[in-house]
């Protein structure tokens, strides 16, 4: 509600709330002034009252008693008047003293000290660089009491300037939070609305638009100035390019498999009926919420240098490290991204157009040639992209079962962390980012154009045979072969836990976790903590956003979202070697802090919430949330009675996902870990590195019975408000 | 009950931009009318006329784009909706699906502050004003849809509201249960003297609830006036089309006395009742209504034509025939017992009485004749209506 009388009352009180805080700041400062220059009076006084009478001491004694604080100088008599020797105690206050263009004052200060009175000069001199406060003091002889001299005296006034400096801000910053405050309350019709998406703005410019500008900005400086050194170096490095190529090919490979398993599960489950249909379904997606390590630790176990297969059993000298390993631990960690993705996209291809081609008298294989496969095209290429960019980013596994595979996101964690070099971090991170662009615009401009799969919203629910009885058999026996597979894993970790010393001794044990519960007691609260402290944040930023994007106009709507996105898209690595770069000076010194992990799992894990929300949202009519506010509820009673108690699965779901990825997350708080916060994750990679594997195999199996336990934990919560999504959808 | 209140707009605007760049669409165009504390007036239109957009600005949840709004005469243009003292009754009810009815329809109190146990007594109270007793502790999935209707009404009633806005509220519910509907609203808006603002797009229901009806097309107003004012006198073609079904003809004027004799295809006609600016000479569009014609034996009639389709609905009969003037609809009430054409049978003629009127417009302005009950046909002159798609010269418009 933009008028002219609101304009001019608005500029008013900007004005004149902007007048008080000058007052209030001149003020302020003006007394701070006084009372340093006052302290530095007297101080200085005090020293130079100690002035040795003797000529020879006299030229050593203002070296000996200048410092970085204070500088002082003496005169033997006056100048002017008679000899007088100056004795300086530093070259600057010397030059200061001897430059002609300051004879005036000088020649004012020395009479003052003859009249006994201490001279200060006018405003602050400027020596090495620092601004100072330089007084002339009368020097007494001590028999006399008469001047026998003039000391000069420059304190060093940088320290109060800082905090002059400091003090502008918080008023500079008071007056912008105040117009911002009162430009909110003055124009925007709801001034609760306003203030959430100033907030938001706030949280992503301070925690993913400024740590990335910084990332992005430092990987063009050199000491100091503009420069493509670093840019030039990594470009025209063998090593990164090498691997960069690793990382690509890891990604086609991992990409490629996991796209035919996952499109293997989809197909069977959805358009045949082959029996353990809850059994496929399950183990198809529970690798992608297993923590990371648990998978690359049990291949470890099993086929490892000591592997109880590759040694044990096969007596191989089989290397498992490197790219074999890779690929394994990745496919089976991300097929699942493939299969849900795929499943979406089967389900959404309306059956009817099968039964169609069935009943114009094609044969199956080539109903499935002709009608399923070229409808689900766009969704295979969907699936692999995504796999794509997730084995891209993917840090866990090169980590530990990289070997001499040396793939961008391990380069660049060692560049950033053993090298210390960030800024090469950060260039190595952001080439990883290439690929990862690329396939967004592919998926988005490309793809979703070809896609023909029209969402009817209306699944029928039959089910058409397309496998004969042979084809069923082998769909059933590789989805058999990998789910147990899965299952092998998931048990020999368990195993690992009661195992002495795998690889050597198989005998039954509980000291391993015992020590484990001992040595990593501190990182399993600390990563409790943590996660715990980010969840609620996460999910009640969720759910507001998702209010905000999905119900509310408002200017650069788009912008937020995009913002609100990136931290989710982006490699951990990036965004981890980022806030080490934003946040490692002042204004905002958080790294070693718990905070900033505590931030870095909210702003990495609340965009998958926020969209859940939204897509619940849209779900449900406006007009109850329309009915609320015309009964009298504002936006945020609105928040609290109508929307959170109508996305509550949603808000139930982002919760247990903030809480979960964030015990588990990895690539992104490996930067920002100090002493105080050990993580849990780092701990099992710990033990890893230093071959306990029977302790990070503990470590490993408390936080999958962590992450099941909350799991469960939401199914049952969900299940007690399903009678809500019933009613939403019948209305 | 907080005492109901006028409602005021004035010259009132929304232009919503399409996206992507797009032209600018005038949802509603220069809206103004008044209503008077304790009236109910219903916004009439088809689907994209502006109505909807209308009442949601008188409820806050657009802001117009220019005018004013006032309620009560105060002006609330720049207030939110829950500022407002309007109570809206949404198309889809809204009804909140994790509360039970009685929560529901109590919920407005709530917010107001007033205590639990008044909230109940006062709850229960309006569950029977709309005729739910004992119905409170119902969750709404679980009541029918006329049911659910009744709740949302008592919602909006409960915080005694000074304007009662009302969208489309029986438009998901089966024809029977809106005849039914339509009178309890109409019960409960009287007893509780509340003024209300009725969006619809059913002219059955327009007619048989309001005090008053706003004809709108296009994001304008086409005519404003009681029931029967809008039937009789319709201000141009796209009223009287909408507002009942007609027939339309193409005529030239030869003469005007105590009638206004006219020609159609040939067919010299006498109309009862014409726009007084019409002149010999001038072309015209004649309107007939179904009801105001009767069968006559052949010869005695003013047209002769030919039966094409008969459609009985119990009631009446509605007759469509063939004459050279074009298509012609006739109503026969109570049909029983009554020698009408069987289809296909031709050559009778009609005689066609009925209320006759004319609309014309001469130089930017409409004008409607005065209503005569003559046993003529009606008559509307060539609308030239500004900026409306009515004013395709020459062309019959026929709904």
């Amino acid at each position: 509600m933009f008028t002219r009388k609101r304009l001019i009352a608005y500029v008013a009180l900007l004005l004149a709330f902007s007048l008080f805080a000058w007052w209030a700041w001149s003020n302020l400062s003006s007394a701070f002034v006084d009372l340093t220059e006052r302290q530095a009076r007297s101080t200085t006084a005090a020293i130079v009252s100690n002035a040795p009478a003797d000529p020879q001491e006299m030229a050593a004694w203002p070296k000996h008693h200048s410092d970085g604080d204070t500088q002082i100088a003496l005169y033997d008599d006056f100048p002017g008047y008679g000899d007088a020797p100056l004795h300086a105690g530093t070259d600057a206050l010397a030059s200061y003293l001897n430059d002609p263009a300051n004879k005036g004052t000088v020649d004012q200060g020395v009479e003052s000290a003859m009249y006994e009175e201490v001279f200060q000069v006018p405003g602050r001199v400027t020596l090495d660089g620092r601004a100072h406060m330089v007084f002339f003091h009368p020097v007494f002889d001590e028999e006399t009491r008469e001047v026998r001299g003039v000391g000069v005296a420059a304190a060093d006034f940088s320290r109060g300037a800082e905090y002059l400096h400091l003090m502008g801000l918080v008023f500079i910053a008071a007056v912008v939070v105040f117009a911002f405050v009162a430009g909110v309350l003055k124009f925007v019709r709801d001034a609760i609305t306003g203030f959430a998406v100033v907030g938001m703005f706030v949280i992503v410019g301070v925690f993913v638009a400024y740590p990335l500008f910084e990332a992005a900005r430092l990987t063009f400086m050199y000491n100091g100035e503009f420069s493509l050194d670093t840019w030039r170096g990594v470009l025209a490095s063998k090593q990164y390019m090498a691997a960069l190529k690793r990382s690509l090919y890891l990604g086609v490979l991992t990409a490629s498999i996991s796209t035919v398993i996952g499109y293997l599960f989809a197909f069977a489950l959805s358009r045949t009926n082959v029996p353990w249909k809850r059994f496929f379904a399950a183990m198809a997606t529970l690798p992608v919420i297993s923590p990371p390590f648990t998978l690359t630790l049990s291949i470890i176990l099993l086929f490892g240098r000591n592997g109880l297969v590759s040694k044990q059993l096969l007596g191989l000298d089989f290397d498992v490290y490197g790219l074999t390993g890779l690929v394994l631990a990745q496919v089976i960690g991300m097929f699942p991204i493939a299969f849900m993705t795929l499943s979406g996209v089967l389900a959404a291809i309306d059956s009817t157009m099968e039964e169609a081609a069935l009943n114009l008298s094609a044969s199956r294989f080539t109903t499935f040639t002709t009608i399923t496969l070229p409808l689900s095209l766009p969704g295979i290429l969907s699936a692999w992209l995504l796999v794509f960019v997730n084995s891209l980013a993917d840090f866990a596994n090169p980590l530990i079962l990289g070997g001499n595979y040396y793939v961008l996101s391990v380069e660049a964690y060692n560049e950033a962390m053993g090298m210390n070099r960030m800024d090469w971090g950060a260039a190595l991170s952001f080439l990883l980012l290439m690929p990862t662009i690329t396939a967004f615009f592919i998926q988005r401009y490309w793809i979703s154009r070809r896609s023909f799969v029209t969402v009817t919203g209306k699944p029928s629910g039959r089910l058409i045979e397309l496998v004969g009885r042979g084809g069923k058999a082998g769909l059933v026996s590789v989805m058999a072969a990998i789910s147990i597979f899965i299952v092998l894993l998931y048990a020999t970790v368990v195993a690992g836990c009661f195992v002495r010393n795998w690889g050597i001794d198989y005998s039954f044990s509980t000291e391993n976790i015992v020590e484990a519960v001992q040595r990593g007691w501190d990182s399993i609260t600390a990563t409790v903590t943590l996660a715990a402290a980010a969840t609620p944040v996460a999910g009640l930023l969720a759910m507001i956003a998702a209010l905000l994007l999905a119900r509310k106009r408002f200017p650069l709507k788009r912008l937020l979202e995009i913002l609100i996105m990136t931290p989710f898209a982006l490699p951990g690595t990036l965004l981890g070697i980022a806030f080490v770069m934003a946040f490692n000076k002042p204004p905002l010194l958080l790294v070693g802090t718990g905070l900033i992990i505590v931030i870095n799992f909210v702003v990495r894990e609340f965009p998958v919430g926020m969209e859940g929300g939204i897509a619940s949202l849209k779900q449900i009519d406006p007009s109850i949330e329309e009915a609320a506010m015309n009964l009298g509820a504002d936006t945020s009673v609105v928040f609290k009675d109508m929307v959170l108690p109508l996305i509550r699965p949603a808000f139930i779901s982002a919760l247990s996902y903030t809480f979960v990825r964030s015990m588990t997350a990895v690539s992104a708080v490996i930067f920002l870990i100090s002493a105080r916060w050990q993580l849990l994750t780092m701990q099992i990679y710990n033990f890893s590195e230093n071959t306990r594997f029977g302790l990070a195999s503990v470590l490993s199996t408390i936080l999958i019975i962590i992450v099941f336990f909350v799991f469960w934990l939401m199914r049952r919560l969900l299940r007690s408000s399903e009678h809500l999504d019933k009613t939403i959808t019948s209305n | 009950m907080a005492l109901s209140k006028s409602v005021l707009l004035q010259d009132v605007r929304k232009t919503f931009r399409e996206p992507k760049g797009g032209a600018d669409v005038h949802a509603v165009d220069g809206v103004s009318f008044e209503i008077a504390p304790g009236e109910l007036v219903t916004l009439l239109g088809p689907s994209g006329c502006g109505k909807t957009t209308v009442l949601r600005m008188v409820a806050g949840f657009e802001i117009p784009s220019a005018g004013h709004i006032a309620i009560g005469g105060t002006d609330v243009t720049a207030l939110p909706p829950n500022k407002r003292d309007t109570a809206m009754v949404f198309q889809s009810y809204g009804l909140f699906p994790h509360m039970n009815v009685g929560d529901n329809i109590a919920y407005g109190l709530k917010l107001r502050g007033v205590p639990p146990g008044e909230r109940a007594k006062k709850a229960d109270e309006f569950l029977a004003l709309v005729g739910l007793e004992g119905k409170g502790d119902r969750s709404p999935s679980q009541l029918s849809g006329g049911q659910q209707q009744r709740v949302a009404l008592a919602r909006a009633l409960i915080v005694g509201p000074s304007v009662l806005l009302l969208d489309e509220p029986l438009s998901n519910l089966d024809a029977l249960l809106r005849e039914q509907m339509r009178v309890e609203i109409r019960r409960i808006q009287k007893t509780l003297n509340i003024t209300a603002i009725y969006v619809t797009h059913d002219r059955t229901e327009a007619m048989s609830l309001s005090d008053r009806i706003i004809v709108m097309r296009s994001g304008k107003i086409a005519q404003i006036g009681p029931p029967p004012e809008i039937y009789a006198n319709p201000a141009s073609v796209f009223v009287a089309g909408f507002i009942g079904k007609a027939a339309f003809f193409q005529a030239t004027v030869t003469e005007i006395d105590e009638t206004c004799r006219v020609e159609v295809n040939g067919h010299r006609l006498a109309i009862p009742r014409w726009s007084p600016e019409l002149r010999p000479g001038d072309r015209a569009k004649v309107m007939c209504r179904p009801e105001s014609l009767t069968f006559l034996p052949a010869g005695q009639g003013v047209l002769d034509g030919r039966v094409t389709t008969n459609i009985y609905l119990g009631n009446t009969l509605e007759s469509y025939i063939a004459t050279e003037i074009g298509e012609i609809l006739v109503q026969v009430d109570n049909p029983a017992g009554k020698t009408i054409p069987a289809e296909g049978e031709g050559g009778e003629h009609r005689h066609p009485p009925g209320a006759v009127q004319g609309a014309r417009r001469r130089r930017g302005r409409s004008v409607t004749g005065g209503s005569e009950a003559g046993n003529r046909l009606v008559f509307f002159s060539k609308p030239r209506y500004s900026g409306d798609t009515v004013t395709r010269r020459g062309t019959p418009l026929c709904h």
